[in-house]
């Protein structure tokens, strides 16, 4: 009797093992799991790689709607793991703010982890930290393409906009032939964005983007002199792979290139309320609701902060 | 059945060692290692971003009452995709809604928590709830039709 159990014994300690393991993994690599970029449905489809127009999604559930985990095989929620080393005001930004995703600052799980730049290992209760968009501030356009959220590309003769269910917010990027704008006189939380085509890569550079945005949920730091560079192919009908680079010799010792991102293509009428409406949600961050109902109320005491 | 058991407890432990994945970050907050289960009555509930809060009251061996607040792992955008929209959220947890409730309780020790799983009285998972994960898409409960389950 007593053997019997051995063999059930064994499978469930492996199966606790697997778990936390994969916990792990999933903490690490900031929620990849859920469905792959490509549908093997799609396969064979044709389609024009210099057509990027419709709704795309990082996200890992089957209708993309936002929220959650990314895609299983389309990268992390962090910007890149091989971060450059800071230069002087680089590391003084970067230690001022205060994330709150990644692992638990000062835990045995942070320092078990020394392979993760110390980025992904200082989360902060929010109540105690400095994320901006804790209090509806714009993200700055790495952070929003990251996001697992669903976002439309709508393209026009002359430029193209992305507008992201993520907060709502539309995004200019002009395809008319104009140059980047270098050292703009007035910054904006989207910069300005311009772009052309490299064969068959579309290609987006953005300067003057608001030194108060972070370069993603980990609380790296930009200047407002950050030229982001966006690479995007379409290297199938359903999926838009997405590299970049930040070049910004006042915070980084070099030029920082991201993981490779994936988005995968979702048709218009996947996403819907319920009552079928189709189209993206309105993932608003509204101070209303954020600032002076779920901050005050939730989050706040949640960190042991009465304001 | 131990493939079952092996697949079903690797699932459960890998939902629970994820909890800084929430959509604002809020799950730094809370210890999904120390559960605690309470019979609570609802005294409000709002549906809205980031995250649907749910407050309610529960008494204590002594008979004192303590206010609690919670707040749901998914975001509406989750919700609707698992067919919980808000008329349908709200008419179950309406004022007085007598609901059991697990939280991962605040690391500060105050009365917040982290919903990990909901019923009411009948044993009916609200908003689908009960199985998921902080970021979670919520399981579970999707009218036929609606939504799909990941």
């Amino acid at each position: 009797m007593k053997a019997r159990w051995i063999p059930a014994v064994v499978v469930v300690s492996v199966g606790v093992c697997v778990g936390l393991l994969l916990s792990v993994v999933l903490m690490g690599q900031g929620g990849q799991r859920g469905i792959s970029a490509a549908d093997p449905k799609n396969a064979g489809k044709t389609y024009d790689k210099h057509d990027l127009a419709g709704f795309w999604t990082r996200n890992g559930s089957p209708g993309g709607y936002g929220g959650g985990g990314t895609c299983r095989d389309c990268g992390d929620r962090g910007f890149g793991n091989d971060v450059p080393p800071f230069t002087p005001l680089g590391q003084k930004m970067f230690d001022a703010n205060k994330p709150s995703y990644g692992r638990n600052l000062g835990t045995p799980d942070a320092a078990a982890h020394p392979e993760e730049h110390i980025g992904r290992r200082r989360a902060v209760p929010p109540a105690n930290g400095t994320d901006p968009y804790q209090y509806c501030n714009p993200m700055g356009p790495s952070r929003a393409l990251i996001y697992p959220d669903p976002v439309e590309f709508i393209v026009l003769p002359d430029r193209l906009y992305q507008h992201f269910e993520w907060g709502y917010g539309l995004r200019t990027i002009w395809t008319d032939g104009r140059k980047p704008l270098m050292d703009p006189d007035l910054p904006r939380w989207w910069g300005y964005s311009a772009a052309r085509w490299d064969g068959d890569t579309f290609v987006v550079t953005t300067t003057g983007v608001d030194e108060r945005t972070w370069v993603d949920h980990f609380g790296y730091p930009h200047s407002v002199d950050m030229v982001l560079e966006e690479r995007y192919q379409r290297t199938a009908y359903d999926v838009l792979e997405l590299n970049m680079t930040i070049t910004d010799p006042k915070i980084y010792t070099a030029a920082w290139k991201s993981q490779t991102k994936k988005f995968r293509r979702i048709e218009k009428g996947t996403i819907k309320s319920v009552e079928g409406w189709a189209g993206l949600l309105e993932d608003i961050c509204a101070p209303a609701d954020e600032v002076d109902q779920f901050n005050r109320r939730v989050r706040d005491p949640a960190g042991g902060v009465i304001r | 059945m131990k493939v079952a058991c092996f697949l079903v407890l690797s699932v459960a432990l890998a939902l629970i060692g994820t909890p800084a994945f929430a959509h604002h970050g809020t799950g730094v907050s809370y210890d999904a290692s120390k559960p605690v289960t309470f019979k609570a009555t609802v005294t409000e509930f709002r549906y809205a971003n980031p995250h649907p809060q749910l407050y309610f009251d529960v008494t204590d061996e002594k008979g004192n009452v303590v206010h609690w607040s919670g707040e749901f792992y998914p975001n509406p955008a989750q919700l609707i995709q698992g067919g919980w929209g808000r008329k349908r959220s709200e008419a179950a947890l309406q004022y007085g809604t007598k609901i059991n409730i697990t939280l991962a309780p605040s690391r500060a020790g105050t009365p917040v928590g982290a919903i990990l799983s909901l019923q009411n009285e009948k044993g009916e998972t609200i908003m689908g709830v009960a199985g998921g994960g902080p970021g979670e898409a919520p399981r579970g409960g999707a009218p036929a039709g609606r939504g799909v389950q990941p």
